[in-house]
This record gives structure tokens, C-alpha cells and sequence, in this order.
């Protein structure tokens, strides 16, 4: 599977899980996976899912407008850059986002693309209209 | 330097030789440096800055809002992402943009841009 096509399904993947099961994050990280949201930093999945499963609205649903991808360097991981807008209420208005993340290698024995999705670091802004 | 404060001084750097002397920004990147500006994709330093000096506007001024900055694993990397807007002449309104910065080390306390991608966001 090429890099972009590697980056866009992991995309779909993280969002979907996030909109759909916002629980189920946990699974994306690891112990030295570290978030940073709007500025406050979390570190290891428990406190990484923690602070996604608080956020002030239940149900959100992300829009994806561009998704691009790089190698990160000789360790193999990848540096993905997406925009999109996410709307957290059916009155809401979208609020737009930019979000990088890193995703790690596989660890051995795991399959290709959940491996893949073992997110390292995340840093996200908003940017309110 | 704590990182923070690294990742500001390499922002600060960075689009200063932007707005005053962008050829300079060759002297930022390498050879396996990558560059992604709104889709398009550029590798290597002459490359990343032929297209940065062949961008359509003669004088820009970068505003920088919000700075975040993680370290990318024990080679001693650096993940920079930066928010903004871009003034590119008198009387434009200024273009909001996200940018991400993966820096290395190279020497005592240098980095360059190993990977660079570029949006503008659209209102």
C-alpha cells in the first residue's frame, strides 16, 4: 500500500473511531504517546483518552478536507497533516481544525494497518470562526 | 534551552529569513528534506526553496498565533506545529495558515527541517 494511501486509511480510522466510540482511542497509543490539545499536554493512553472522552459534547462528527502525509525518517514512521472541521451537535456550527499526527511502525506480530495506527503524538489547534 | 523555548527561537528564525531574506532559507534544509506546500510535493533543499522563492507575492509578513512543539523520539527530533496568518502584500487581508515543522539536530544546539508541510486555512 503506498504512504498516502497508508496516511488516508489510518485518517478514516482515527475519525471514525473518535465519532463512533470515542472509548476505543485507548487502543491508538501507547505508554510514550503524548497529546497535545489546544495547548494543555497529556502523556500514555489512559490520560489520552481521558481527556478525548471529556470533551464537552457527546456526540461530534469530524469532517476530513485535506490529509497529507510524509516519512518521518529512518525508523519508518509517518508525519500526517489533516484539516477538516468537526461539528459536535446537530445546531452547531463546524468548528475548523488542523491536527498532526505520527504514527509509529508496526510492532512485530501486529497487522499492517491497526499497527500502523499505534499513534505516537498528536498536536492539535482549533481555530474558531 | 527547554524545548518550548527551542521551538520558538526556530519559529522566530524561520519566518524572519521568510520575510526578509527567503533564497537564505536554503541554508535550513538538506538533501532528504521534504516539503509538502498545499499538496505539492518537494524534495531537497534547492527544490523546497526554488518553490518558495517562486512564490507569486514579492514581500510577505508571517503573523505567528500558537506554537506546539513535542519531542519525535530519541534521534533528539523536534515536531513543530504553528498557526497563523500570512499578510502578502499592503491592503490583503491576511491568510490564515497551519504549518508543521519535523526538525533535526545537526551540530551543537542547530536544527534543520527535515520535514515541512504547508496549508493555508480557508475561512
Amino acid at each position: 500500500m503506498d504512504p498516502d494511501a497508508v496516511a488516508k486509511a489510518f485518517v478514516e480510522h482515527y475519525y471514525r473511531t473518535f465519532d463512533t466510540n470515542r472509548a476505543a482511542l485507548v487502543g491508538l497509543y501507547q505508554e510514550a504517546s503524548m497529546l497535545t490539545f489546544e495547548g494543555h499536554k497529556f502523556q500514555g493512553p489512559a490520560a489520552i483518552a481521558g481527556k478525548l472522552g471529556s470533551l464537552p459534547f457527546q456526540q461530534c462528527e469530524h469532517q476530513i478536507v485535506t490529509v497529507d502525509c510524509q516519512p518521518s525518517g529512518p525508523t519508518g514512521g509517518m508525519l500526517v497533516f489533516v484539516s477538516g472541521s468537526i461539528r459536535t451537535g446537530p445546531e452547531e456550527h463546524p468548528i475548523k481544525f488542523s491536527q498532526v499526527c505520527n504514527p509509529a511502525p508496526p510492532r512485530s506480530g501486529s497487522s499492517p494497518l491497526l499497527s500502523l495506527v499505534g499513534v505516537r503524538l498528536i498536536l492539535i489547534a482549533c481555530s474558531p470562526r | 534551552m527547554d524545548p518550548d523555548g527551542v521551538a520558538k527561537a526556530f519559529v522566530d528564525h524561520y519566518y524572519t529569513t521568510f520575510d526578509t531574506n527567503r533564497a537564505a532559507l536554503v541554508g535550513l534544509y538538506q538533501e532528504g528534506s521534504m516539503l509538502t506546500f498545499e499538496g505539492s510535493k518537494f524534495m531537497g533543499a534547492a527544490a523546497i526553496t526554488g518553490k518558495l522563492t517562486s512564490l507569486p507575492f514579492a514581500a510577505c509578513k508571517h503573523q505567528v498565533t500558537t506554537i506546539d512543539c513535542q519531542p519525535s523520539g530519541p534521534a533528539g527530533g523536534m515536531l513543530v506545529f504553528v498557526s497563523g496568518a500570512l499578510q502578502v502584500g499592503e491592503g490583503e487581508h491576511p491568510l490564515k495558515f497551519s504549518q508543521m515543522f519535523h526538525l533535526m539536530p545537526v551540530g551543537p544546539g542547530n536544527f534543520y527541517v527535515q520535514n515541512d508541510m504547508f496549508r493555508l486555512n480557508y475561512g
